[in-house]
């Protein structure tokens, strides 16, 4: 990551970043200013159901009253009276009187409790009643919460009772009302808050009727059994979480136990959609801020990071070779002095390569001179001498003139020969021709140039050289100079041999690795250092008495003249090996 | 004080002209029809055809008893009387009876019933007794299908209109070798709910409904004409897939005492035979006892399913009961409304009074099967009703009369309903309504 595109990130994270603080701000200020709200709106709700509760209370009173001041009820007081009260005849009274009371719930009873008549669970007769409260208890003279066990399930209903008496007996009339979806109904609350019911039979009823996926709510009523306090939790009912509500659920209890719960629902849909809105408007600006953020970052970090970028270059075309490159200074801080400080190594760099290569020239004349000056004073000594010895026996011994004559110009003749080879070998040096491609087979040229050095490997009273070939089953056809390359591999040859003064084995292989074809000439001589590895292709360097040191040269020359490689390894004592890789293309 | 003669004379002729009205109200009248409502559907007046429903076979065979006659007839006390032949006589082998057919009978059409040679031979090799309450069994009357294919019967009513499974109008048949019926015409309404039909006597819609059992005492209560008849219907519980013993521990944990004395308002009787008493004298051997403790201990805890018919008040009433007792013993019932239950409170009627064909019509009626009953022998009736009672799971709870509510207006309606098998139709009458 370019230092333009950190800064370019710094800035945008940074307005994201204090546009989400913002907005996670106002998120919950929005949410608490809610929830304030949704505690207005649950005691209003509370206020309402605990008033309705009264008024219905009072309701249900008038009309307990007016079951017993009926003549029904009259009738099964005198009954009760009766030593042997049968009370088989009026079995079907409550039932009736509810009927004309429009009560949901009626049980007549006995001074003991036990049920005459009831008018919901007619079948219930005889059997004690389990949900109005004991004769005699004084809360009978006002409404009460209560749980009424039914055929199927329970109910929670507002229940009022009263005793009638005609004699010594009393029976009782206990009566209520279900507290279900049409008292519900009958709250009328704000909007976006819905009460509901939860009845033990696990029934959850709102003002229009039996609530669906009421399983949703089990957790919270666990925790109301557990508790038995006010508990909330969030119900979301939909996969759109705008279904959520907020349940409050507070416990509708009777001595203790639990007779249902009343669950006060506040819709969470203004709230989410407001959240929504908030979210929507922070990720728009924020999106706007980054937007501006990245435009202004880009101009800005441009002028900042301009400069560098400049230096950069500079840096990257020194290390291309470009030693001319030069940075503008446009600026007096610290990148200002960075340039300035960049302009003058880049000056320095270029004068002391100057001077380098002009120490290296110096010093290659130097080694040309003393090269020259040996290999030519080698030839030059037996020349004078042959003179020298020409000279003497004109002199001296005039009747061997001729015989020495003979001699001598036979060695001078070879000198002179010699002479000549060393000098064509500097002149080839110097003239290295252009590369001719054409298709050559390998190992073919490899056969025909080790042949050549035949008589020399078995040469009578010489040293023993055994030519070893491991050449490649294919793919040793590429396109090369047959002639320079028979001339590199004839010097390679030629070096294995001179390495190998007591005989060996001379290795030539060949093989193809990652696209190259490689030739590998290995002989078992004496080896080399580390040191003459090194410097083993550098022209006139030779590590033979009397070697010109431009053999290995040349081949390099030729192998880089085809685009190759050319490399050496060894060990002293341990042989060494030539390594050629060649393009299977040729030169390009 | 003392009368002169013409003083007494005076005043008897008075008192003679003050009654005449209220006596002449008393006297039979012809005329007028008598609208009764049943809540049975019968579709087919055929005899032969078969009659799903052990309450609608019965509409069925009350309704043909007065249109179709059989060769002889069970009296009040059961006993079989001549009727339509008016006597019989056998082959000295004692497997041939010959009935000598009622001469002066005539059909519907006014075709005289003339059989072959003046007799009816039939050929059965059981004792007389057993051939005569065959005989007398609606389903074997003298039927006569006429030219046209109308089935022609010689009772007192003709078939004047009908309407398969909801209403039948029946005409006097004036040529009645009885004598001619009160009644110019009987409709009878079909279909109807007991609440209904209350309401239709009540708005003088209707002359004779039927009342349920557990309704008897409060419509008398309320000054109502009810007619009962002799317990026909059976109550009772089968256990179609319940676990083993569970039929043991709700026999005992059913409070029947209770249901009898509140539910059904002492109407009926408590029994735990399938059969009522009257039909073979033995029903108090079956147990009807309650023990609940002992229930509890059969019982354990347990739920199976509890099916009855939840649109019959009365019905829905007992079963709740029962629910409330079987809960009581550690059994919860628990409501289906329709498809297999593990237990069935279940509501048939006998259709005959025929001791051995009644068991096998209330064991079919109760799990449609009917079990073979080969002789009408109490010590054999018995074995078979234990052997249906015990291999069937049934538990019988009660026996109930059919009970019809009369309208003020009709007279002659006996006030104990003679047979099982037939409406008394060609003894009512109704009073003049403008009167």
């Amino acid at each position: 990551m370019t230092f333009r595109t950190k800064l370019l990130v710094v800035s945008s994270l940074t307005v994201a970043g204090a546009i989400a603080l913002v907005t996670g701000v106002v998120s919950v200020a929005s949410r608490r200013a809610f929830e304030r709200v949704d505690q207005e709106r649950r005691r209003v709700l509370l206020d309402q159901f605990e008033r309705e509760l009264e008024a219905q209370g009072h309701e249900l009173d008038t009309k307990i009253q007016r079951v017993a001041a009926s003549p029904e009820l009259l009738r099964i007081a005198i009954e009760a009276e009766r030593r042997d009260a049968d009370f088989s005849p009026f079995n079907d009274d409550a039932r009736l009187l509810a009927e004309a009371q429009a009560l949901d719930f009626l049980d007549i009873l006995r001074a003991d409790g036990v049920i005459i008549s009831s008018a919901h669970y007619p079948a219930k007769f005889g059997y004690k009643n389990d949900w109005l409260l004991s004769p005699g208890d004084p809360a009978m003279s006002k409404s009460f919460l209560t749980r009424v066990a039914l055929r199927e399930g329970a109910a929670v209903a507002l229940a009022s009772e009263r005793a009638v008496s005609a004699g010594e007996n009393r029976v009782y009339a206990g009566g209520g009302k279900r507290i279900d979806s049409a008292f519900l109904a009958g709250l009328g609350l704000a909007p976006g808050v819905r009460p509901l019911l939860w009845l033990p039979s696990g029934e959850v009823l709102d003002a229009k009727g039996p609530v669906g996926d009421a399983w949703k709510l089990s957790p919270l009523i666990d925790q109301l059994k557990r508790s038995g306090k006010e508990c909330s939790a969030v119900i979301r009912w939909q996969a759109d979480a705008a279904s959520a509500e907020s349940i409050v659920a507070l416990p509708l209890e009777r001595g203790g136990s639990l007779l249902g719960a009343l669950l006060v629902a506040t819709s969470l849909r203004e709230q989410i959609g407001l959240e929504r809105s908030i979210l929507w408007t922070g990720v728009a600006v924020a999106a706007g801020g980054i937007l501006l953020g990245v435009l202004l970052g880009w101009w800005t970090t441009a002028r900042v990071t301009r400069p560098v970028a400049e230096l950069v270059s500079g840096v990257q075309a020194v290390a291309g070779g470009d030693w001319s490159a030069r940075v503008r200074v446009s600026s007096h801080d610290e990148i200002g002095a960075l340039a300035e400080a960049f302009n003058r190594m880049t000056e320095q760099l270029i004068e002391q390569r100057d001077r380098t290569v002009q120490a290296e020239r110096v010093a290659a004349w130097r080694e040309l001179a003393r090269r020259l000056a040996h290999e030519l004073k080698n030839p030059l000594f037996p020349l004078q001498i042959t003179i020298e010895n020409l000279q003497r026996a004109r002199e001296q011994h005039p009747d061997q003139f001729d015989e020495v004559f003979r001699e001598s110009t036979g060695a001078l003749l070879a000198e002179v020969r010699n002479l000549k080879t060393i000098i064509g070998q500097f002149s080839d040096f110097a003239k290295m021709p252009k590369p001719e491609m054409e298709s050559v087979d390998l190992n073919a040229l490899i056969q025909e140039v080790l042949k050549l050095f035949d008589a020399q490997f078995h040469t009578p009273g010489g040293p023993s050289i055994q030519p070893v070939l491991e050449l490649a089953a294919s793919g040793a056809v590429i396109e090369a100079d047959p002639l320079q390359l028979t001339r590199a591999l004839r010097n390679l040859i030629l070096n294995a041999m001179d390495a190998m003064p007591k005989g060996g084995t001379l290795r030539i292989r060949t093989s193809r690795v990652d696209g190259m074809a490689r030739i590998e000439v290995e002989d078992s001589g004496q080896g080399l250092s580390d040191e003459e590895c090194a410097r083993l292709f550098t022209p006139y360097y030779t590590t033979k008495q009397h070697g010109t040191g431009l053999g290995l040269a040349i081949v390099q020359s030729v192998v880089s003249d085809h685009r190759g490689r050319i490399s050496v390894r060894g060990e002293q004592g341990r042989g060494a090996v030539f390594t050629i890789d060649l393009p299977v293309g040729g030169a390009a | 004080m003392r009368l002169t003669r013409s003083q007494f004379v005076a005043v008897s002729s008075c008192l003679f002209i003050a009654c005449a009205p209220a006596a002449a109200a008393r006297r039979p009248r012809y005329g007028g029809r008598l609208r009764i409502e049943t809540s049975a559907v019968v579709t087919s007046l055929d005899p032969a055809v078969a009659q799903p429903g052990s309450f609608d076979l019965a509409t069925k065979r009350r309704i043909l008893g007065s249109v179709f006659e059989t060769l002889v007839r069970l009296d009040e006390k059961g006993e079989p009387q001549p009727w339509l032949a008016a006597s019989w006589t056998h082959d000295p082998t004692r497997h041939r009876w010959l009935f000598a057919a009622r001469p002066d009978v005539t059909l519907h059409n006014g075709a005289k019933w003339d059989p072959p040679g003046g007799v009816v031979a039939v050929d059965d090799r059981r004792p007389i007794e057993d051939i005569l309450r065959g005989l007398a069994n609606p389903q074997n009357a003298i039927v006569v299908r006429g030219p046209d294919g109308v089935l022609l019967g010689t009772g007192p009513f003709r078939i004047a209109e009908w309407r398969p499974g909801q209403a039948l109008r029946l005409e006097a048949n004036d040529s009645y070798w009885g004598g001619r019926p009160y009644l110019d015409a009987v409709e009878i309404r079909m279909g109807r709910a007991k609440r209904d039909q209350s309401i239709d006597l009540d708005a003088g819609r209707a002359d004779v409904v039927e009342v349920a059992a557990s309704e008897v005492r409060r419509v008398q209560q309320r000054g109502g004409r009810v007619v009962l008849s002799a317990p026909v219907e059976v109550l009772a519980l089968v256990l179609d897939a319940a676990p083993p013993g569970l039929e043991r521990a709700l026999l005992l944990a059913v409070d029947r005492a209770a249901i009898y004395n509140v539910l059904l308002q002492r109407t009926g009787v408590i029994s735990g035979a399938l059969l009522p008493n009257w039909l073979t004298g033995y029903s108090f051997v079956f147990p009807a006892n309650m023990d609940i403790a002992r229930a509890r201990e059969l019982a354990g805890k347990q739920a199976v399913t509890f099916q009855y018919d939840q649109q019959d008040p009365m019905i829905r009433s007992i079963a709740e009961r029962v629910a409330l007792n079987a809960g009581e013993a550690g059994v919860t019932l628990r409501p289906v409304a329709g498809g297999p239950a593990a237990v069935r409170l279940v509501h048939a009627r006998l259709s005959t009074a025929e001791p051995g064909p009644a068991l096998v019509e209330i064991a079919a009626a109760f799990d449609g099967q009917a079990p073979r009953v080969s002789s009408a022998d109490p010590a054999q009736l018995y074995a078979a009703e234990s052997g249906v009672i015990a291999s069937r799971r049934i538990i019988p709870l009660f026996h109930l009369p059919a009970a019809v509510q009369i309208g003020a207006n009709v007279r002659g309606w006996p006030s104990r309903n003679a047979g099982i098998d037939r409406w008394p139709l060609d003894e009512a009458w109704v009073e003049d309504r403008a009167r």
